[in-house]
């Protein structure tokens, strides 16, 4: 037959061996000099780690979506029993699987929800409005409802990977089968906690102010933060003379045309939620659109409307693009920052009126990046990036886009 | 039953395989002797073919984007015209041109032209449409829907020349080479 040669994992290095510890020790001195540097920088604010709070709200906000993207990513690969994935889908698991160390993460934002949240400002949680949410959004329902989340999120997560780990050595065929019958609980599960997180960690700092396509505001972008940073993870351990060869252009094709679509779908969500509220122009719904176009924040707007959709759209629409690797770093990288600055956009308005350049949120990006970075090399550690025995592996290695 | 058709001049020479292997072989071959206009026929997608026959990638993305770009601006260059210019009306104390308002119909628009210039562009790339084709006329060529491979290379090729090319699809180890007739009309 003229078909190419079909690669395996012989073909390649499939463990990270002596990588794994150095990675995880830069990762980690990035991560503590980071939140040191952060922390110096909000209390140098002097206006009591107000900043360093909303800073610190944003960059947890951005890596809980790329783990919790990955956890979604997961639960869809199992629903549709899709096969293209399974040559990478160990690193989507050990992304998901932090998601205990993100839980420790959090703490600093309930300790500090009374810089950040605005139903902890009296003067706020004391308007008429607010009456009816009180019992909501208090520190007691907010804090139970972090501990349900992670709940969710860990069990499903630690499940994947601990699962999937042990069928490299088993090589049992019912762990996909318990994968394929639990992924559709798990989805809606994480779903729903992801929405209600999303209320909770970015919406609820103003809650006077809400909107229903919130939590899938939240969740698009943070899928597409995921496929980024999962492009430029399978690229790195490529550019180390790991998973060459058996992760090819055609699984490079398929994360650009993930990233695209999502990029576009962010985009529609975004527009979607945005344009509902300038046609319908109620007073209370528009404030905070009018917050985050005046005073320099509409610059800010405007830039995120190009550099987290259009821009990304027309780079990643062709197919050529998709499938050269340069052009998809690039994009990857672009994309990162784009969805990061956006994040700023939604959440510091809130913290200043007028447009700034926050040093500390740029630190704690290192923070918390460095930390959570760290922890998925240490789960990475010490087991194949392959899942080796799973029954579609072979259907991975000679996917071919039609 | 519709009178037979009677034949008219060649329009290619054809030869078959029983698997889909020697037929990829026979197509590397068939490329490899830089013919132009030929084909490969096989009753399901075979992966590698378009390779092995050297097909290069197709122009459709970009008539599809040329549509794209033609729904785009025809649908704000539309609603401006419509709102801004022909009748201006303010409503719901709206501008006249209110971006977020037009941006539902030029997407759909875009949407709508892009379909549009993918299916036709595809058809005009395929030569549709057109009722008959030679090939389906053949009797021989019937099992292409159901177990046969075909390689066809067309008398229109600059390369064709009928003891030639006849050779050199029997030296491509097919069961049989045919002739395949025009038909004519009437």
């Amino acid at each position: 037959m003229a078909h190419t040669h079909v690669p395996t994992l012989q073909d390649t290095r499939t463990t990270l061996d002596g990588l794994g510890p150095r990675v995880f020790g830069v990762s980690l001195a990035v991560g503590v000099v980071g939140m040191l540097a952060a922390f110096g920088l909000g209390s140098a604010q002097g206006d009591n780690l107000k900043q360093f709070a909303f800073a610190y709200v944003l960059n947890f906000a951005f890596f809980l979506g790329i783990s919790l993207g990955a956890l979604i990513f997961l639960g869809i690969m199992y629903v549709t029993r899709a096969s293209w994935n399974v040559v990478i889908r160990r690193l989507a698991e050990v992304m998901a699987a932090v998601t205990p160390l993100l839980a420790l993460l959090a703490i600093p934002v309930i300790v500090l929800a009374g810089r950040v949240y605005g139903w902890m400002d009296p003067e706020i949680a004391a308007s008429p409005a607010m009456a009816h949410k009180a019992g909501y959004l208090n520190q007691g329902a907010f804090t139970l409802r972090w501990a349900i989340y992670f709940l969710v999120w860990s069990g499903y997560s630690l499940f994947y990977w601990r699962s999937s780990v042990a069928q490299d050595k088993s090589g049992d065929l019912k762990i996909t089968r318990r994968f394929e019958n639990l992924s559709g609980f798990a989805l809606m599960a994480t779903a729903i906690c992801l929405a209600m997180a999303s209320f909770d960690l970015v919406m609820s700092i103003d809650p006077l102010w809400s909107s229903t396509m919130f939590g899938v505001y939240y969740f698009s972008g943070s899928f597409v933060s995921f496929f980024a940073v999962l492009t430029l993870v399978t690229m790195g351990l490529q550019n180390s003379g790991r998973l060459t060869r058996i992760v090819s252009a055609e699984h490079f094709h398929d994360y650009g045309k993930l990233m695209f679509g999502f990029t576009f779908f962010w985009g529609y969500i975004a527009y979607s939620q945005y344009m509902l509220y300038w046609y319908a122009n109620i007073p209370e719904e528009t404030a905070w659109y009018l917050m985050r176009s005046t005073n320099g924040w509409g610059k800010v707007g405007l830039a995120t409307l190009f550099c987290t959709f259009a821009l990304p759209f027309c780079g990643l629409v062709s197919r050529w693009a998709k499938r050269n690797r340069k052009v998809m770093a690039f994009w990857a990288m672009w994309i990162i920052v784009a969805q990061w600055l956006n994040l700023y956009w939604v959440i510091m308005p809130e913290y200043s009126e007028h447009a700034m350049f926050s040093p500390a949120a740029v630190a704690l990006f290192l923070g918390i990046g460095g930390l959570w970075f760290a922890g998925v090399t240490r789960l990475a550690m010490g087991n194949s990036l392959v899942p080796t025995r799973d029954p579609r592996l072979e259907e991975s290695l000679r996917f071919e886009n039609a | 039953m519709s009178a037979t058709p009677r034949h008219g001049a060649l329009h290619a020479l054809m030869t078959d395989f029983e698997s889909p292997s020697q037929f990829m072989q026979a197509c590397v071959k068939v490329r490899d002797a830089g013919f132009k206009h030929w084909d490969a026929h096989s009753p399901f997608p075979v992966h590698g073919l378009d390779d092995a026959m050297g097909i290069r990638g197709t122009r459709l993305p970009w008539i599809v984007l040329v549509g794209g770009i033609t729904g785009f601006s025809a649908a704000l260059l539309m609603q401006w015209w419509m709102n801004a210019v022909d009748y201006p009306y303010i409503i719901s104390g709206k501008p006249l041109l209110g971006l977020p308002a037009a941006f539902p119909v030029i997407f759909e628009l875009t949407v709508l032209f892009s379909a549009f210039a993918c299916f036709f562009g595809m058809w005009g790339l395929n030569g549709m449409p057109r009722w008959h084709h030679p090939l389906l006329a053949n009797d021989r060529f019937r099992r292409a829907s159901q177990d046969r491979f075909y390689v066809v290379i067309e008398a229109r090729d600059p390369k064709f020349d009928s003891e030639k090319t006849r050779a050199f699809l029997a030296s491509l180890g097919g069961a049989v080479v045919e002739e395949v007739r025009e038909i004519v009309e009437g």
